[in-house]
């Protein structure tokens, strides 16, 4: 028994091997722009149009990228918009929380007539095309100073983050049950309380999962930032494509560097809560 | 410690009912159980008696309190979910704890607390646990510390939901009688829901017979058990479930399995030209090999019946026995002792007195219960 688990020695069939370099294939398609990535961050200007891959790398770039030398090539203040990407993302995932705990948790306890609509209305927020709200906002933040500002991004970032974050724990209270709650009611502690006390604690791994998710597709936005921002509150998406610069003066190097750079934080912070992602992307679908 | 009382209650859960108008009366002290088969009712009387569920109609009143709008931490109440319902994050000793310290039981220091939990869990044969999570129990062990989290407070009324059905047959039976024994010595007020009737007609000093949310019958284990308001409480009752025969009303007598069953038509009860009648298979004795005839009644008079042994299943010191009497077939319990083969034919006798008389009625439908086959 024990030894039928051991990993033996692997028969190798024409199929087994087949189907091992589709894998193989698909894995040089999917990653090889990344590694071209890498590699274009770590060539200087005049390289960098070159696709020969012996090439004297440099790190340079990311230097540039991070101080004043670059801002001085493009006009971008990309270590300001890597600050304000944090405190937009960060922001709108922490409101996105402290309100959306409270929604999921109703949403997840209590039917009533039309619950399932307005659920599904939040959820549509993410179906409509953010091109389409993006002009009427931008009338809006102009006449309200929320133009350019960290509230204004914090609050447009709801569109993304608010909906990920009440689905996917709605489904964590659901799985609960709320008998749960009910002994707690009746050990004598308040709803409230047995709420704290018993089915917060529970749903940890959701939040977590929750959160992260919305910080990515937060940090990964693109066009809110670009209309609603100019130069004090812009993020790294779209402080990257000013390396692309305007009229000629291309930096595919810096471009490269700055993406790195800005993929960093959404990857650190998924490798450190990865075992809540998978179970948080299948929005409890399973039985954990 | 209080009465509890029931008042038209209905709650249902959309279009599904729970339970509909249900009145019942526990005493202040009584230990009643609540019988009936699963999507009975049985749970959502409770929650509704804890608050747990909105009641559509009636009234709750514990200690002739109203309870309505009363929510379920100002109740006093202390259940036992058949779920256990135990806080996964926490372990035994915090689980038992957690009434203690919320305040509204009443106020424990650390000493009382553990004090308590020591009692309760030495009782229920669960202190060598209490640093366990309930992960890392069994489901026998879950549920006496489920059992323990209510026993550990005082509280007006304990409600217990099926709080032995995962126990292993011996457990059970030990718990039960550690059970009875609580309940005596703590007389709180108990209400106490099991598919078991076992369980029920041990442990319960009246008993509530509810089927489809609706109650059937309340009375003594003994009044359940000698006089079952309708066949479906009979065969709620007993194992193996009792024998229902259709009879015929000829010539004063009432004839069943063609013939082969025939009694005189009891004075005083009222029967039509049909009947059903009802044999309990322990209620049969051997009139042949057994001539004392079990713990029967001297002289009451007996209905006697022959048929041929079809099936015999021996089940340790009994045995079951399949008899064909007539154009029927009836069970009967025996002692394995001197039992009959297969292919044998034995004559049986039953007292008139618990010979049961039902309305008649199609196959699978409930009728009221007449009268016994004794005279009046």
């Amino acid at each position: 028994m024990a030894r039928e688990m051991m990993p033996g020695r692997r028969r190798f069939t024409a199929g087994s091997v087949g189907a091992d370099l589709l894998i193989l294939l698909w894995f040089v398609f999917s990653l090889f722009p990344i590694v071209w990535m890498v590699l274009l961050a770590l060539k200087t200007r005049s390289q960098q149009t070159s696709t020969y891959f012996a090439f004297s790398p440099t790190l340079e770039n990311f230097g540039t990228v991070m101080s004043r030398r670059g801002e001085d090539l493009t006009s971008v203040n990309f270590s300001g918009a890597l600050l304000s990407s944090v405190l937009n993302c960060g922001g709108a995932v922490l409101v996105s929380l402290l309100i959306g705990i409270p929604a999921a948790y109703a949403a997840g306890r209590w039917k009533y007539r039309g619950s399932e609509d307005l659920m599904f209305q939040m959820l549509s927020f993410r179906f409509a095309p953010e091109l389409m709200v993006v002009v009427p906002l931008f009338v809006i933040y102009n006449q309200t100073g929320l133009f350019d500002t960290t509230y204004g991004m914090i609050w447009v970032l709801q569109l993304v983050t608010m909906p990920l974050v009440v689905w996917i724990l709605r489904s964590y209270f659901q799985d609960l049950s709320p008998e749960l709650e009910q002994a707690a009611l009746l050990d004598g502690y308040t709803r409230r309380r047995a709420f704290v006390m018993v089915a917060l604690p529970l749903v940890r791994p959701g939040i977590a999962a929750a959160a992260l998710l919305a910080f990515i597709f937060a940090w990964n936005n693109y066009v809110f930032p670009l209309i609603l921002t100019d130069s004090e509150a812009t993020t790294v998406t779209v402080a990257v494509t000013k390396f692309l610069g305007g009229g000629g003066q291309a930096y595919y190097n810096l471009t490269a560097a700055a993406a790195l750079i800005g993929a960093l934080p959404p990857l650190v912070l998924a490798l450190t809560i990865q075992r809540y992602l998978v179970r948080g992307l299948s929005f409890g679908a399973v039985k954990a | 410690m209080a009465t509890l009382e029931l008042e038209g209650v209905t709650t249902r859960y959309g279009k599904v009912v729970g339970v509909e108008d249900l009145e019942l009366t526990v005493g202040d002290g009584e230990f009643f159980v609540v019988l009936g088969p699963s999507g009975a009712g049985k749970t959502t009387t409770l929650k509704s008696v804890a608050g747990l569920v909105d009641m559509d109609a009636g009234r709750v009143s514990i200690g002739g309190r109203d309870m309505g709008g009363v929510e379920p931490y100002h109740r006093n109440v202390a259940m036992a979910f058949e779920s256990y319902a135990l806080y996964p994050q926490k372990t035994v000793f915090e689980n038992l704890a957690s009434p203690l310290r919320s305040g509204r039981t009443g106020t424990y220091d650390k000493a009382e607390q553990s004090k308590r939990i020591e009692l309760v869990t030495t009782t229920l044969g669960i202190n060598h646990l209490l640093k366990r999570f309930p992960r890392e129990l069994s489901n026998g062990q879950r549920q006496r510390v489920a059992l323990g989290r209510v026993l550990v407070r005082p509280a007006d009324v304990y409600l217990l939901d099926e709080p032995l059905s995962h126990l292993d047959a011996k457990l059970r039976a030990a718990m039960r009688a550690e059970l009875k024994q609580l309940g005596e010595d703590s007389s709180t007020t108990s209400l106490y829901v099991t598919h078991d009737y076992q369980e029920a007609l041990d442990l319960g000093e009246r008993i509530a017979v509810l089927r489809h949310g609706r109650l059937v019958q309340v009375g003594t284990p003994e009044q359940i058990w000698r006089e079952p308001a309708d066949t479906f409480v009979a065969k709620a009752l007993g194992q193996p479930e009792i024998n229902l025969l259709d009879g015929e009303v000829t010539g004063g007598r009432i004839v069943a399995a063609g013939g082969a069953v025939s009694l005189p038509v009891p004075s005083g009860v009222d029967v039509g030209d049909r009947v059903r009648v009802g044999l309990r298979p322990r209620d049969l004795d051997r009139a042949d090999a057994d001539p004392d005839g079990g713990a029967h009644r001297a002289g009451a008079e007996r209905l006697h019946l022959r048929g041929r042994v079809h099936l015999a299943e021996r089940l340790g010191r009994l045995v079951e026995l399949s008899i064909e009497v007539g154009d029927t077939e009836i069970i009967m319990v025996a002692g394995s002792d001197h039992a009959p083969g297969e292919g044998d034919v034995i004559d049986m006798a039953i007292d008139l007195a618990d010979v049961h008389l039902f309305a008649p009625g199609a196959p699978g439908e409930e009728t009221a219960r007449l009268g016994s086959g004794r005279p009046r």
